[in-house]
Formats: structure tokens, C-alpha cells, sequence
């Protein structure tokens, strides 16, 4: 191969960096902090306590499940582009059960979230008892454990597929991690959109839209194609991967968070289109309170620094190749999935503007902590690139 | 070459039978001095221009151009028409309905932006050329088919018939022509 | 022109990867075999098939003449229906043109080279079926002659265009991606029409390729401009491609009809013009590698691509209308819920289930890759979705408008025979086109296909 000559394929060679052990103790001794905050908050002020920790979980959540969906992306397309950061996107989608456990203390909250769980509320609205026969707490949990069961087992198999082919380089392997992925993507699409449905849009249940399932998972892909970014930028920096990863490698991750930032765009601004000049009642109050009354300014920031800058400076070469640059996106967008899964929720809770409390802050701290730790245990395991994968000289040489 | 050499030349052209030959004679002709290079070849050749020492190009300036002027168009002809031109009341809509402006002045972008594109493109190369130099060289119509041609401008400070002839007959071509006018 | 050993590069190596191009080839014999096809003279089999698509382009014409003739009423559309088969019809062309699209940018700025050897043919089909589109709007406008009236411009009348209208979208919609396809294309074919005119033996065919040429060379600094302008025109159409179709769909969804008025449409509206789009591709793409001995350079790999594409833009369509029934039944919104029930179970149920079949379970069958291999069967499907893809235009045009909101304005609808000579026709005036362009010009990019031969792979040999 030709692609020997250059850069090294033993398995030594690319060791995670020691500093990983320091991220995981340090990130857990952040989250546990914040836990334990927030646990207080929670003796404070309950409801407040599951507004915050419910935006907290959806953004976890999205960072590790957009990474899983971008694996399978990359296993169904055995494209090369994705080799360099897979092990990143493993270690992500490996921490799908901790994020399931993540979800639990959400059931205790459900009556100070959502309308449809508390009996008197159904009992006096027609459409709420017409919905019941969906959204009730035995079938919503249910729901939710299979979601997570479809997520996790599909995670899990292509993790050990991956170690597989670690261990033998056995050639049937990417064959097989393909017809995987393909099943496990369209899985993946549907059990989203009605995770998007149950945890999100039934905050407020006489507004729907059919795009939200879709929006919703462009969320994610941003959410974990920024994270993985910006790991991957972290490992180019230091140690054995600064070798491995060139210019080029970010310029292909650049363009693709391009394009997730231009299609995360494009189907709010057709959402927004639509409802606009449809201006019917039941569907126009959601943007009314989003985009006239107090939440006004986020929506603005939304525009301008969910798409417009990060668009503006994804544009240029440098913006893609530029290790600073396109680590301020990177950060820029993860603060924006934030903003926007907040935007998203908390305008049926506090339609009179955006009311930011500490327990925000904590609750995704807490949530964040815990995972960073458990994502940097994952990552410290194995090799930082799947050595034995055949298109990985292929990958590693590509100008 | 019956002719006398008073006839003026365009240059001297060589001709290569693979696309590696002609690289490593670009690297050559650059590294001897030579500065008014083009190469002719059947495909686009990664860094083959880089190696005859040209510009990048400014087609992507243009394009941004292009798009800027169309997005500002787009929006100013909507704005323009609906809220001071010809005002309608719409469905109680606003005069600067600005969520239903975004299609047109997302198509206009685009529009302005691939003509920009596609005729600066035309205007960088100097297309169309009805009459070129490098046509009146019998071999040359194979450069549209699997030969690979360098050839070194009269232009060029260091052009002399005679030296240049022996450099480009020193790069193991498969001929080496006189490109006259 | 000899390999050193190494030089095939990674490529080469690839395990499971069937080549892109059969082995032996070098730039002069492709030059040669896709020239040819062009430079040889015209087969007889040429003027029948040429001559029985022109006989449906003399229908299509004597259609449009009875229908200036006599207005649309000629047409089955009328109160409630008033858009019927001409609207089905434009959807379903423009949808078509939107693989070509697709194949020639998209595939181009992810650098997947199987698309070489598709993308040119792909897009004259998008360019002649984008003409075939533009056709309805205009011709059932009531009076085509005023067309003008919809464009902006400074008219002694004072009136100008109403920008809120999706109506007014499509129109830029449409002919901003008529003029960048058309451009897309036309630059695409500049080097090729360079390689006839330094092929073409007869001195009239070196003048009109020549003139088309406009003297391109080949030089490096023309490639350098040239790869930089076909790149950005690739970013601008990708874009571009995805903003038709949602255009297309906004003239459905920012109505409130229900069925209509659903924010899905834009995404499943592109899914399903690129899902119809490779259809025709594979539809075009099966008998023509056959009939021109073009199997080296489309091979099977391409159609398995092409299967799986399908495969994928099928699913997302399946998503759509599965969001739109829960949703429905979810937003508790009676005419909604009227709507899907009289879709499934009302009088046009058998339409309805049709295009579930067609769209929905038939394609299942591409996840079996013996199935996908087979291009008999490719063909099969290819047809079965174009089908399906039609209906599913007619079911969400015709269902959501023949009952809406008042009982006692329901009405039924059908097409007449003008409808079904329009379409015929323009499908004749599709076939024409496409059988002019397969004589008159290279129907595979020649220079794009000598860029993935081994001998092209320079950079790696210089290792």
C-alpha cells in the first residue's frame, strides 16, 4: 500500500493520549458537583428542576446519538471520510445506555411537564383524551424503552463488529457492519421522530408539525459531527494522531457540517414558510410566542448564530482547514444545539420569554460531566484508528 | 522547416506520451528558468498548473460576487415591488412579508451567482477563441485524446529557438514542434 | 504508459469494489469507442425510433394547438379539481430532472467517481425533462399568450407579480434551474466538443463542434478555471436542486388544503423527485448501455448504486407518508383525518393503494442484493416507481381537492383524452430530445472518464 511508506499502522502507534485519564477523572468530579447541585435545585423548586434537566437530557442525548447516526452513516457509505474519526463516534454511541439512565429521572417529573400526564387536565380537553389512547405514561415509557433498546443494541453491535475487525482485520467485516447500519438508519429515523414527538413536541399537544422528526435529527447530526470535530482536533493536537490527521481530513468534516447546517436551515425556514402563509390558528400560536413575544431575541441569535456565521465561516478553505477556525464553529454550534433544544421546549412552559434559571446551567453541567467522563473512558480503551479496516491507508493518504 | 526562419514563432511545444512525463517536464522547464509555460493535456491534472507556476484562480471571487449581487437583487425587487412600488394587502400580511421572500431571493442568488460562474469562467480562459497558434500543429489534435503537450512561449525572456529546442528535446519527448503564428 | 507496480494506488486495492471501468481501456481507445458512437454515422434503428417519438411530438403539438384553440376546458379539470393531470404531470418531469441534477453536482462534490460515466446523459435528461415540465404551467395558464405577465417587469398596465404567492417561486424556481442546467451541462460538454472537433473527419461537423468548442484547448490554465467553475456550479445546483423541488411543494403546502398544508412536503417532496429521478435514469440507462455496447464503462456497479440510491430516497417517501397519517390522527383536525380515510378507503382507494404498492412494498425487494444485480429486474422496478411516482402526484393533487371543507362542494375527477395525449406527447417530445442528444453529442463525459483511468492516476505514481 501505498500509504505504508508515510504513516505507521501498528497498533502502538496510536495510543490514546494520556491526558484522556485526566479529562475523565476531572469531568466527573465536575458532574458530580453539579449532580449534586441540581439535586438541591430539585428540593427547590421541582418543576424548575425538570424544565432544565428535561433540555439537559435532549442535549446529551443528541450529541451521543447524532455521533451513532454518523457512525452508520459511515458504515452504510464505507466512504473513507468517516475512518479518521471513527473511534470518536464509537466511543460517543457506546455511552447510549448511561444516557438511558440519564432519561429515568424524567419519569418522575412528568405531571409538571406534560399537560397529557396529569388525569384532570385530560379529563377537561376533548383532544387530550383523544391523544391519550398515545400519550399515557405506561405506553410513553414503554416507548422510550424501546427507543433506547433500538439505540443501544444497534450501538453495541456494530462496537463489537469494530473490535472484530481490531482483532482479526477479518475482510467480511465491512460487509457486514453495512448491512447493519442500513437497517439500524431507518430504525434510527423513526424511533427519533417519535422520541421528538413524545419528549418534545407534546410539551404542547394541539400544535404539530410533520417536519419535527426531521428536524429534530438534523439537530443531532450537528450536535455530534461538532463533537466529534472538536475531539478530533483535541487528538490532532497532541501525540500520535497530530501525524495521522491532515488539512484535508477537516476540510471533508468542515463541508460536511456545512452541509448539516444548510439542511438543519432548510427545513426550519420550510417549517416556518409554511406555517407562515398558511397562518392557521392551532399551528401559528407556536411561532407567535417564538417570534414575536419574548423569545424573540433567541430566535434572532438562532438565525444569525446557529446558520448565518457559522455558514459565513464554513464557506472559506481556511474556515474548513484552519484547526482554530473550525474548532469556533465547532463550540459555536455545540452552544447553539443548546440554545435551540431550549428554544424548542421551553417556550410551552414560559411562553412570555425566555425566563434562564442556575438549575439550566447545572443540570447540563451535571449531565455533561457524567457523560464527558464515561465518552473519555470509552475513548481511552482502544486504538485511536481502526487499524485494521482496509480502507484505512486509503483514508490516511488521501490528498 | 522549409519555411525561413524569419517567420515569428508563438514558441516551441513538446509532446509527451503520459501525463507523468509532462509533470516532471513542467518541474523541469520551471526549474531551468522558464516562466511563460502552458501545457495542453486531454484531462485536468492535479497541481499541473501549481507546477507551471500559475495564479489560482479567481473564479470562486467571481461566484461571490455573483451571489452577493443576486441576493441583494432578489430581496431589493421583492421589497421594492410589494411594499413601495405596488402595495397589496395580502391576507393581512405585511408589505415586507419577509419569510415569503426568501424562496426568490434564494433563487436569485443562485442564478446570478452560476452565470457569474459560468461566463467568468469563459472571460478567465478567453473563450471563445476562434483562431489559436497552437492549432496550426498537426499533432496537436491528439491533446484532445491521450497526448500531452508543454509548450514554452517566444514570450518568455529565456526563449530562444534554438536552446529552447534542445531543452525540450533533453525531456524525452516524442517530438518537440515549432508553434508558429 | 506502463504502470510501475503500486502506481493503481489504494483504489485499486479496494476489496469488494468492482471496477468503474472494465480493465484494458487507455484514454485513446475511450476516446475512441464514445466518439464513435457520435462520429460514426447514423444507425437505421436511429431514424425509426427518432421517427416514432417525432410522431408523438406532431400529437403533442396538435394537442396544444386544439387546446389554444378551444382554452382549457378541453382538459378534465374544473371546479372542485382544477388542477389534474397537467400539475401531476409537471411535478412528475421536473421530479425526473432532479437525479441528473443530483448525479452531476451532489455525486461530484462528494467525489464519487461511478458517476463519470452517468452524469452526462443524466443531465440532458434533467434539461429535457425540465422543458417538459415548464410545458403544463404555461400551456394550462387559460392564456398561455400572457405568459410574460408573470415576470417582473416594469408593464404600462402598473401592476407587478404578488411575491407571496408560491405560484410566483415556482416561476423563478423553474427558470433559474432551466438556466443552470442548461449551463451546468453546456460546460460539462466544452472539452468533449473539442475532442469531435479534433476527431470529426467531415468538414461540416468540425465547424459546428469547433464553433461549439469555442476554441477550448486543453491548456492548464483552462482546466485550472474550468475545474474551478465546474466545482462552484456543482456547490450552487446542489442547493439549487433541493430549493426546485421544495418550491414545487410549497405551491401544495402553503395552502391550507388538507392533504395539502403540511410542513414534511419540502423534505419528501426532494426525496421523491430524486427516488423518481434515478428510476429514469435506470429506465434510460438499461437499454442504452445494452443497445450502444456500453457496458465497460456503466457497468453493474453503477446500477447497483443506483438501486441503492432508490433504495434509500423510497424509504424517505414511506417516511413522509407515514408522518402524514399520525399526524393526522395525532392533531385530531377533522378535515385531516376525512382526508387520509378518504384517501385509503374513498373513490380513488385503488390509486391510492397502487402507489403504496408501487412505491412503498415494491422497492423493498432492492435490499436483496441478488435482486439488485440483476438489471432486468432493476428495469422492472425502475418502471414501477416512475408509475408510482406519478400517482402519488395525481393522489395528493386529485384526493385533497375533490373534497374539501363543504360536503356540498365535493366533486369528482378524471382525466379526458386531451389529458392523455399531452402526456404521451410530451413524453414524445422527451424521447426526441434525448434521441437527438445520444446522436449528436457524447452521451458519456469523455474527458471525466479518462480522469478514473490508471494512467490518470499521477499523483500517486509520483510517490
Amino acid at each position: 500500500m501505498s500509504g505504508t511508506a508515510a504513516v505507521s499502522l501498528a497498533p502502538a502507534a496510536y495510543a490514546p493520549p494520556a491526558g484522556l485519564a485526566a479529562v475523565r477523572r476531572g469531568a466527573f468530579a465536575v458532574g458530580a458537583v453539579a449532580a449534586a447541585l441540581s439535586l438541591l435545585g430539585a428540593w427547590m423548586d421541582r418543576g424548575q428542576f425538570f424544565r432544565s434537566y428535561l433540555v439537559a437530557f435532549l442535549y446529551w442525548l443528541s450529541i451521543a446519538l447524532g455521533c451513532s447516526a454518523i457512525a452508520m452513516l459511515h458504515h452504510l457509505t464505507r466512504g473513507g471520510w468517516g475512518l479518521m474519526i471513527r473511534r470518536v463516534l464509537e466511543a460517543a454511541s457506546g455511552t447510549l445506555p448511561l444516557v438511558a439512565l440519564f432519561f429515568v429521572p424524567l419519569l418522575f417529573g412528568l405531571p409538571e411537564l406534560y399537560r397529557w400526564a396529569r388525569p384532570d387536565e385530560v379529563q377537561a380537553d376533548a383532544l387530550l383524551r383523544h391523544q391519550a389512547v398515545y400519550l399515557n405514561a405506561p405506553f410513553f415509557i414503554s416507548r422510550a424503552a424501546l427507543y433506547f433498546a433500538i439505540w443501544c443494541g444497534f450501538a453495541w453491535v456494530l462496537q463489537r463488529l469494530s473490535a472484530r475487525q481490531d482483532a482479526t482485520g477479518d475482510p467480511a467485516l465491512p460487509r457486514r457492519m453495512q448491512m447493519i447500519a442500513a437497517p439500524g438508519l431507518v430504525l434510527y429515523c423513526l424511533t427519533a421522530t417519535f422520541a421528538s414527538i413524545d419528549w418534545l413536541m407534546s410539551l404542547d399537544s394541539r400544535w404539530y408539525s410533520t417536519i419535527y422528526g426531521v428536524y429534530f435529527v438534523g439537530g443531532h447530526a450537528i450536535a455530534g459531527l461538532s463533537f466529534a470535530v472538536l475531539v478530533a482536533l483535541y487528538l490532532s493536537s497532541r501525540g500520535p494522531m497530530s501525524a495521522a490527521f491532515r488539512p484535508i481530513h477537516f476540510h471533508d468534516y468542515g463541508k460536511l457540517l456545512l452541509t448539516f447546517v444548510v439542511l438543519w436551515a432548510y427545513f426550519a425556514v420550510s417549517q416556518l414558510i409554511i406555517i407562515w402563509s398558511g397562518n392557521l390558528a392551532e399551528e401559528i400560536t407556536w411561532y407567535r410566542g417564538r417570534l414575536l413575544g419574548g423569545w424573540s431575541g433567541v430566535s434572532l441569535a438562532l438565525v444569525t448564530l446557529h446558520f448565518a456565521l457559522p455558514f459565513l465561516l464554513l464557506l472559506s478553505r481556511e474556515g474548513k482547514r484552519n484547526a482554530g477556525r473550525l474548532s469556533v464553529v465547532a463550540i459555536l454550534l455545540l452552544v447553539m444545539r443548546w440554545v435551540d433544544l431550549h428554544w424548542l421546549a421551553l417556550p410551552a412552559l414560559s411562553p412570555e420569554g425566555p425566563a434562564f434559571h442556575w438549575l439550566d446551567a447545572a443540570t447540563a453541567i451535571a449531565l455533561g460531566g457524567l457523560w464527558l467522563s464515561a465518552f473519555a473512558g470509552r475513548l481511552a480503551r482502544r486504538p485511536l484508528l481502526p487499524i485494521r479496516d482496509p480502507f484505512l491507508p486509503e483514508a490516511l493518504a488521501h490528498d | 522547416m522549409t519555411r525561413p526562419r524569419t517567420v515569428r514563432l508563438y514558441g516551441q511545444m513538446a509532446e509527451f506520451a503520459s501525463p507523468h512525463d509532462l509533470l516532471a517536464a513542467a518541474g523541469a522547464a520551471r526549474s531551468a528558468g522558464y516562466r511563460r509555460l502552458d501545457a495542453f493535456t486531454p484531462f485536468p491534472i492535479e497541481r499541473l498548473s501549481e507546477t507551471l507556476g500559475h495564479r489560482p484562480s479567481r473564479v470562486p471571487m467571481l461566484v461571490l460576487i455573483g451571489g452577493i449581487i443576486g441576493a441583494l437583487a432578489g430581496y431589493g425587487l421583492q421589497y421594492w415591488v410589494s411594499a413601495v412600488a405596488y402595495p397589496l394587502n395580502i391576507g393581512g400580511r405585511p408589505y415586507n412579508s419577509w419569510p415569503a421572500f426568501i424562496p426568490i431571493t434564494f433563487e436569485l442568488t443562485i442564478l446570478i451567482a452560476g452565470i457569474f460562474t459560468v461566463f467568468g469562467m469563459l472571460v478567465l480562459n478567453g473563450l471563445p477563441t476562434p483562431y489559436h497558434p497552437v492549432f496550426n500543429v498537426p499533432h496537436f489534435a491528439l491533446a484532445s485524446r491521450d497526448r500531452y503537450f508543454l509548450c514554452i512561449e517566444s514570450k518568455d525572456p529565456k526563449f530562444d529557438p534554438a536552446s529552447t529546442r534542445v531543452f525540450l528535446e533533453g525531456l524525452s519527448p516524442s517530438g518537440v514542434f515549432d508553434v508558429e503564428y | 504508459m506502463e504502470q510501475t507496480p503500486g502506481t493503481g494506488g489504494p483504489r485499486a486495492a479496494d476489496p469488494g469494489r468492482p471496477p468503474l471501468i472494465a480493465p484494458g481501456y487507455t484514454s485513446a481507445t475511450v476516446t475512441d469507442k464514445i466518439s464513435a458512437v457520435v462520429l460514426r454515422g447514423t444507425p437505421r434503428w436511429w431514424f425509426a425510433a427518432f421517427g416514432a417519438a417525432f410522431l408523438l411530438v406532431m400529437l403533442l403539438l396538435g394537442t396544444l394547438g386544439h387546446l389554444f384553440l378551444k382554452g382549457v376546458g378541453i382538459y378534465g379539470v374544473n371546479i372542485p379539481v382544477g388542477w389534474g393531470w397537467d400539475i401531476t404531470n409537471f411535478v412528475w418531469w421536473i421530479g425526473i430532472g432532479h437525479a441528473g441534477t443530483l448525479i452531476s453536482a451532489i455525486l461530484l462534490l462528494l467525489r464519487q467517481e461511478w458517476r463519470n460515466s452517468i452524469n452526462r446523459f443524466a443531465e440532458a435528461m434533467t434539461l429535457f425533462a425540465v422543458a417538459c415540465a415548464s410545458l403544463y404551467p404555461v400551456v394550462h395558464l387559460g392564456r398561455p399568450w400572457v405568459l410574460y405577465w408573470l415576470f417582473p417587469y416594469p408593464s404600462t398596465m402598473g401592476v407587478w407579480p404578488q411575491f407571496r404567492s408560491p405560484l410566483v417561486w415556482d416561476v423563478f424556481a423553474v427558470s433559474t434551474y432551466a438556466t443552470i442546467s442548461l449551463l451546468f451541462w453546456f460546460i460539462g460538454l466544452i472539452p468533449d466538443l473539442a475532442t469531435l472537433r479534433d476527431r470529426a473527419k467531415s468538414r461540416f461537423a468540425q465547424i459546428v463542434y469547433g464553433m461549439l468548442a469555442m476554441g477550448w484547448r486543453g491548456s492548464a490554465r483552462h482546466w485550472h478555471n474550468y475545474e474551478s467553475a465546474y466545482l462552484m456550479l456543482a456547490g450552487l445546483a446542489t442547493p439549487l436542486v433541493v430549493s426546485v423541488h421544495s418550491v414545487v411543494s410549497f405551491d401544495f403546502a402553503v395552502g391550507i388544503i388538507p392533504g395539502w398544508h403540511s410542513t414534511i412536503f419540502p423534505p419528501y417532496f426532494v426525496a421523491g423527485a430524486i427516488y423518481s429521478g434515478f428510476a429514469m435514469v435506470l429506465t434510460l440507462a438499461i437499454p442504452l448501455r445494452a443497445i450502444f455496447g456500453l457496458k465497460d464503462f456503466i457497468t453493474d456497479r453503477h446500477l447497483q448504486n443506483m438501486a441503492k440510491v432508490m433504495l434509500a430516497t423510497g424509504l424517505i417517501v414511506a417516511y413522509g407518508y407515514l408522518i402524514e397519517i399520525f399526524m393526522a390522527w395525532y392533531g385530531d383536525n377533522r378535515f385531516d383525518v376525512y382526508m387520509s380515510l378518504n384517501r385509503m378507503f374513498g373513490p380513488y382507494a385503488f390509486q391510492f393503494w397502487s402507489l403504496i404498492a408501487c412505491n412503498v412494498v415494491a422497492p423493498q425487494a432492492l435490499w436483496i442484493k441478488r435482486l439488485r444485480r440483476s438489471p432486468v429486474f432493476l428495469f422492472v422496478i425502475a418502471i414501477i416507481v416512475n408509475v408510482g411516482m406519478w400517482l402519488e402526484r395525481y393522489v395528493i393533487i386529485v384526493t385533497s381537492l375533490h373534497r374539501d371543507f363543504l360536503p356540498s362542494s365535493w366533486g369528482m375527477y378524471s382525466g379526458t383524452v386531451w389529458d392523455y395525449s399531452t402526456f404521451v406527447g410530451s413524453i414524445g417530445l422527451f424521447l426526441a430530445l434525448m434521441f437527438l442528444f445520444i446522436r449528436f453529442l457524447p452521451m458519456i463525459s469523455i474527458f471525466e472518464m479518462r480522469t478514473i483511468l490508471p494512467e490518470a492516476r499521477v499523483e500517486e505514481a509520483r510517490k
